[in-house]
């Protein structure tokens, strides 16, 4: 009686394995993800994901009925069954016919393994292949550095005029439908470049260069995150990747080359001197002023970004105080030192920030 | 007790002789008192220790995780802070696989080697003593620190340049570094413990194809151990040096390599993760020939596939590294391996299907849980064949799909069956029965329980959320999954707690066990609940691999090995023919006090060079003193005839060897 | 039950040397852990090397500066045939163990012990010949591991040299003891075979650039 119980609950086990099984089938898609793909790159891991997914899944089901029915069989003579194990005596010289079956089956599982991972492995070289260079059109490659830092993220756009060439960070622009090699690697600790719905990730590591390409084909924002662990603030080392038509990228890229806007209001121009003689030099730039130290992010068009704190705040006049004045409160253990500044002062320095367009 | 029972576990016990056996109880005796606790050198008692000590590390472990769950189960948590939270999973995480998972095995493996292969103690007694008070050193050690807020915080595989002197400054690496010298140290020092005690003390007739799978997936583990252990051994020198003494091993400015830490950690630390599964495996055949009553099907397969997961193990670590600039032809070759893996594994768990399906299956907790770990082991195999894969594994690396993988892995590979091997051999230890009943109120609330925090994980993973993060935005869409992990881990916390009450219930109360409840077949049960100190009196000889089923009246017993001295028999590799009865050393105080003296070494070197001097001195000083003390019983060399009261004294027939 | 069969081992002997001898296969074991060990710091010696041009790297720290400042060889290559002699009056003491000729295990032991001092001596003299201090660059840092780990080893057999010279002057020269002097011996060839492949990388591979 109680076996047939424990038959029951291990059954009912394997339902409710399936049904979660069935979940998480449903429950891939959405924004950030890497089965909801919006680049060649992501769409062809995606479409191994789909094939291991299966296989997978059918194998599993199949190793489930395998156990359940030897574990049912076996059960079958339950009339004689005792219930103290070692009272049964124990089958010392099994049967011979019935082992050679068995030995057929097992060497059949395994065959079908081997040939299994066979399919896995030509599948996965070649999806290797085609994820690691430019797929179409490898002349027309932008180049976009990146370089991680504890915890934000340096873009540097190349250009053959160096006057053309500037730097920001967090938020990486790229024109959809054109190819994107990405540089990378590290100012201090290793990071790792993951935007799931475009690529795989990447990590960049200090005193080395890796390389990434990838490829957006629909217009968008898309999130991605520090994925090697890298210290205090890995949860919020954020950025996004904003795919736009290649003209407005390239009113984008105009703008972004030029130097910062001059300070007009009064309180723009208080806010740039709070700026100026305050700590905030010691670490940022802003293209145009005497401040021009690479510790932290370039803010010579702060303005124009959506997101800052690495893509964990939105770009709100809120927000931006709060973070000026107490950043510790808010990403515990950041680079960031809290200031404390009069008020006239930090409204001057917020009007001053929100106008860098 | 039925008269069917009676027979099968009182097989054919020679007769024993009064006086010998007082002798050799008294020879056998282990030291009383606080002096004894630091002097035994029984292979059981240190194996108990290993098996309580590790268990408690779980147990911490495992309020670490409960805490992490908490601060995750919903986004924007403040519970734990980061700097909290990254000290609290590098401490869950150097736990579970330097703390728990690796001594418990190593003690489960140290306390029925000599068991199943009949001999009365490991071959190096005194060191097997220090093995364990050098691990128990280590734990405090980290523990010492994570309670003194200087655990480490740089993960548990603590890459270079974070955990490097320029991005981890104060002591808390160092702590973690010295640390696993601590538990390789132990971890090695047991390896060879159980392959020299496998090789030559083997009873007569357990030629290398009649040793236990158990035994074998010992032996594949320690030496899986000799061979991946020194690799961490280096680098955990090589981190505090850079980071004491500024050389630059890892420190690029200077020709130095971060991947280097890389490549040194994983050449250990994948092997590491078999050298936790393979020991489970060794349960996992015990469990399923003794409730299936047949002896495993297809035992030289199995052998074989240990062997091969052994070897295949060495040459997967570059999988963990996939993500780093390396040359893509590289990576396809340890694509290829990763996945060639799965082969042996496949094998294995072919047979035991075979087994249960031609066997007459017996429902008991271990066989519950050995099932539980078909379902769990199977998921995480089948998600390593899809992380072997490179394009995949660049998406779902360190990513909770990655937790999810290895959680499958070790908790469905190492710890269902460690608990089926729990109330397996728990009447072995102790003479009692764990409650059944409660048994499976374990089983199904840890089955769920961890199904619930595991399984979503999967889709967080693929959803974009990364390992070690300390928090997540609600926009996100992580939420659920993480609130379900929660409530799961509650869960198996409730089944853990079921099972400590089972566990000091059945203690007091339970049911008394006899020599053999199980009926199984290998020799450690036919020995008295708990085993004497000296294990045999009679050291038994076997004429098959299921020594208990098939052993006969004619199955010779060894006799004349002194009773008045620590005697052990010698046997050859290949077919255990006696060589040489062998004195091994007694109680002494010595491994603790060169326990004590490398501590120091190690302890003290983090906040002083001279630690290491003083500690070389100490030890040689305690090493001195180990080699010089004279044996206990020696000079007593008159060997007493055997008392043949109720024994022939015919030599060993032929066939019967 | 009373004619239950029994394999009777009084008679068997209480020692054996080689394979025979759990101790030997200890050792075995102990020595497979360092010859990995030692097998992993030449891959990490080469993986270094890949980061220099120019290996090892100009010393600039001095003056006058040195473009090509490979290890000096003269007391490393005088060291190597001290360390391989010395398995000679080892071999002697292991012959002796085995025979149990107490005098010349004794006196070999003396021999051998005098080979490791002076091998640990010219060790601490190479240490200067390497050019760079552990801390100046990786590689000063493999250099100075790579000496120093097999130093340890040099130190530890010393050190059982002197246990068992210890005992078999001032105890006895007894079949425990004779069969610790084997193993010992094994330990000893070890150490000294295991330096002949170090010393060729360490000291020659950098000559071929």
């Amino acid at each position: 009686m109680r076996m047939m119980k424990g038959k029951l609950l291990t059954q009912r086990g394997a339902l409710a394995l399936a049904a979660a099984w069935g979940l998480m089938l449903s429950g891939c898609g959405g924004v950030n993800s890497s089965l909801n793909s919006v680049g060649p790159q992501a769409a062809r891991i995606e479409k191994l994901w789909w094939l291991m997914f299966y296989v997978c899944s059918a194998v599993f089901v199949l190793v489930m009925i395998a156990l359940f029915v030897s574990v049912i069989r076996a059960r079958q003579d339950t009339a004689t069954r005792v219930e103290i194990p070692a009272t049964d005596e124990p089958e010392l010289k099994p049967e011979p016919e019935r082992e050679r079956r068995m030995t057929r089956v097992v060497v059949g599982a395994t065959a079908v393994t081997v040939l299994i991972i066979f399919v896995f492995l030509v599948a996965s070289f070649f999806t290797g292949r085609a994820i690691s260079s430019p797929l179409y059109a490898p002349q027309n490659v932008l180049t976009i550095e990146v370089t991680g830092h504890q915890w934000w993220w340096e873009v540097r756009y190349d250009d053959a005029t160096p006057s053309r060439m500037f730097t920001t960070a967090n938020e990486i622009h790229v024109p959809v439908g054109q190819p994107v090699l990405l540089q990378m690697t590290s100012r201090d600790v290793i990071h790792s470049f993951w935007a799931p719905n475009i690529h795989g990730k990447k990590d960049l590591i200090p005193g080395k260069s890796s390389t990434l390409y990838i490829e957006v084909d629909h217009p968008g924002m898309y999130r991605g995150q520090c994925a090697e662990f890298c210290g205090h603030q890995h949860a919020n080392m954020g950025f996004y990747i904003i795919a736009e038509s290649p003209e407005d990228f390239n009113r984008w890229r105009d703008s972004q080359a030029q130097p910062a806007v001059s300070p007009v209001t009064d309180s723009q121009k208080r806010g740039q001197q709070v700026f100026l003689t305050s700590t905030c030099v010691m670490c940022h730039t802003i293209r145009g002023t005497l401040a021009a130290a690479t510790e932290a992010p370039d803010l010579t068009h702060f303005a124009s970004r959506q997101t800052f704190a690495a893509g964990t705040l939105p770009n709100t006049r809120g927000h931006l105080a709060g973070w000026v004045v107490d950043s510790q409160s808010i990403k515990p253990g950041n680079h960031m030192p809290p200031n404390s500044l009069e008020s006239d002062d930090l409204m001057a320095l917020l009007d001053y920030l929100e106008n860098l367009k | 007790m039925t008269e069917k029972q009676k027979k099968s576990e009182k097989a054919f016990a020679p007769e024993v002789d009064e006086r010998e056996l007082h002798k050799l109880e008294r020879t056998w005796e282990e030291p009383r008192g606080i002096m004894g606790f630091l002097m035994t050198t029984n292979h059981k008692t240190i194996a108990k220790r290993y098996i309580v000590t590790a268990f408690i590390f779980f147990l911490l472990g495992g309020m670490e995780a409960a805490l992490m769950r908490l601060q995750l189960s919903r986004p924007g948590n403040n519970l734990l802070n980061p700097d909290l939270y990254n000290e609290i999973f590098s401490t869950h995480g150097t736990t579970m696989m330097f703390l728990f998972a690796v001594p418990i095995m190593e003690g489960i493996g140290l306390y029925f080697v000599p068991l199943m292969v009949g001999t009365r103690n490991v071959a190096f007694p005194r060191m097997n003593a220090f093995g364990y008070f050098i691990y128990l050193i280590g734990g405090l050690f980290l523990y010492t620190g994570f309670f003194l807020n200087v655990g480490p915080d740089a993960g548990w595989f603590a890459y270079v340049p974070l955990s490097g002197p320029e991005y981890s400054p104060g002591k808390r690496v160092d702590i973690w570094g010295q640390m696993i010298t601590f538990t390789e140290i132990a971890a090695l020092v047991g390896a060879v413990e159980i392959i020299t005690t496998v090789f030559k003390q083997r009873v007569p007739g357990m030629s290398l194809n009649r040793i236990p799978l158990f035994v074998w997936t010992q032996v594949v583990t320690s030496f899986m151990i000799i061979f991946a252990m020194p690799a961490v051994m280096l680098a955990s020198q090589m981190l505090p040096a850079d980071r004491l003494i500024s050389t630059h091993f890892f420190n690029p400015a200077e020709g130095g390599d971060a991947l280097l830490w890389q490549h040194l950690f994983w050449f250990f630390g994948h092997p590491e993760v078999y050298i936790i599964f393979i020991p489970a495996l060794g349960f996992i055949s015990s469990i399923i020939a003794t409730f299936t009553r047949r002896a495993v099907f297809g035992y030289t397969a199995m052998v074989l596939s240990l062997i091969a997961t052994g070897f295949i193990g060495f040459g997967l670590w570059v999988h963990h590294m996939f993500a780093t600039p390396l040359p893509q032809l590289g990576q396809s070759f340890f694509t290829g391996a990763s996945m060639m893996i799965s082969i042996p594994s496949g094998v294995q768990v072919f047979c035991w299907i075979a087994t249960l399906w031609s066997g007459k299956i017996h429902m008991k907790t271990p066989l519950i849980f050995v099932l539980g770990f078909f379902a769990i082991f199977t998921i995480g195999g089948l998600s390593g064949v899809m992380l072997a894969s490179v394009p995949l594994d660049l998406q779902v690396h360190d990513t909770y799909f990655v937790v999810a993988h290895f959680h499958y892995v070790l908790i469905g590979g190492a710890v269902f069956p460690l608990f089926g091997a729990i109330y397996y051999w728990f009447p072995k230890w102790t003479g009692k029965m764990l409650g059944e009943r409660a048994g499976r109120w374990h089983f199904w609330l840890f089955f769920i329980g961890f199904n619930l925090t595991f399984f979503p994980m999967h889709w967080l993973g693929l959803k974009g959320m990364p390992r070690r993060v300390y928090t997540y935005l609600p926009e996100m869409g992580w939420s659920y999954g993480n609130l379900a992990a929660s409530i799961g881990a509650g869960v198996m916390a409730l089944a853990v707690l079921v099972f400590l009450v089972n566990v000091l219930k059945s203690l007091r109360v339970g049911e008394v066990a006899g020599d053999n409840p199980w009926g199984a077949e290998t020799l450690e049960w036919s020995v008295s609940s708990p085993p004497p100190v000296y294990n045999f009196f009679y050291l038994p000889t076997v004429n098959g691999r299921n020594p208990l089923w098939s052993q006969m009246e004619e199955t010779p017993v060894v006799v004349g090995l002194s009773t008045e001295c620590r005697e052990v028999l010698v046997t050859n590799i290949l077919d255990a023919e006696p060589e040489h009865r062998y004195e091994l050393p007694g109680p002494s105080i010595w491994p603790f006090l060169l326990a004590l003296a490398v501590g120091e070494t190690f302890t003290v070197g983090i906040f002083t060079p001279w630690g290491f001097p003083v500690g070389a001195a100490l030890s040689t000083l305690a090493l001195f003193g180990w080699f010089w003390s004279k044996p206990k019983s020696e000079g007593v060399r008159a060997l007493e005839k055997p008392k043949t009261r109720s024994l022939d004294e015919a030599r060993l027939s032929e066939e019967g060897a | 039950m009373t004619g239950r069969p029994a394999l009777e081992v009084s008679a068997l002997p209480q020692h054996g040397f080689d394979t025979r001898a759990p101790l030997w296969w200890g050792n075995l074991f102990l020595l497979m852990i360092e010859t990995t060990m030692f097998g992993i710091l030449v891959a990490t010696y080469f993986y270094l090397r890949q980061n220099f041009l120019l290996w090892p790297p100009p010393h600039t720290h001095i003056s006058p500066f040195l473009l090509d400042p490979v290890p000096n060889l003269l007391i490393p290559t005088i060291n190597l045939f001290v360390i391989l002699l010395s398995c000679v009056p080892m071999f002697l003491v292991d012959k002796a163990a085995r025979r149990g000729d107490k005098l010349v295990a004794q006196i070999g032991l003396l021999i051998c012990i005098i080979f490791a001092v002076a091998a640990i001596i010219l060790r601490w003299k190479e240490f200067w010949g390497i050019g760079f201090t552990w801390d100046e660059n990786a590689y000063g840092s493999v250099m100075w591991f790579v000496l120093g780990m097999h130093m340890l080893h040099l130190m530890t057999g010393l050190g059982e040299c002197v246990f068992l010279a210890l005992w078999v002057f001032l105890r006895k020269f007894d079949e425990k003891h004779r069969l610790d002097i084997t193993v010992l011996a094994v330990y000893w060839y070890w150490i000294a075979g295991v330096w002949i492949p170090l010393y060729a990388i360490i000291y020659f591979t950098p000559r071929w650039q």
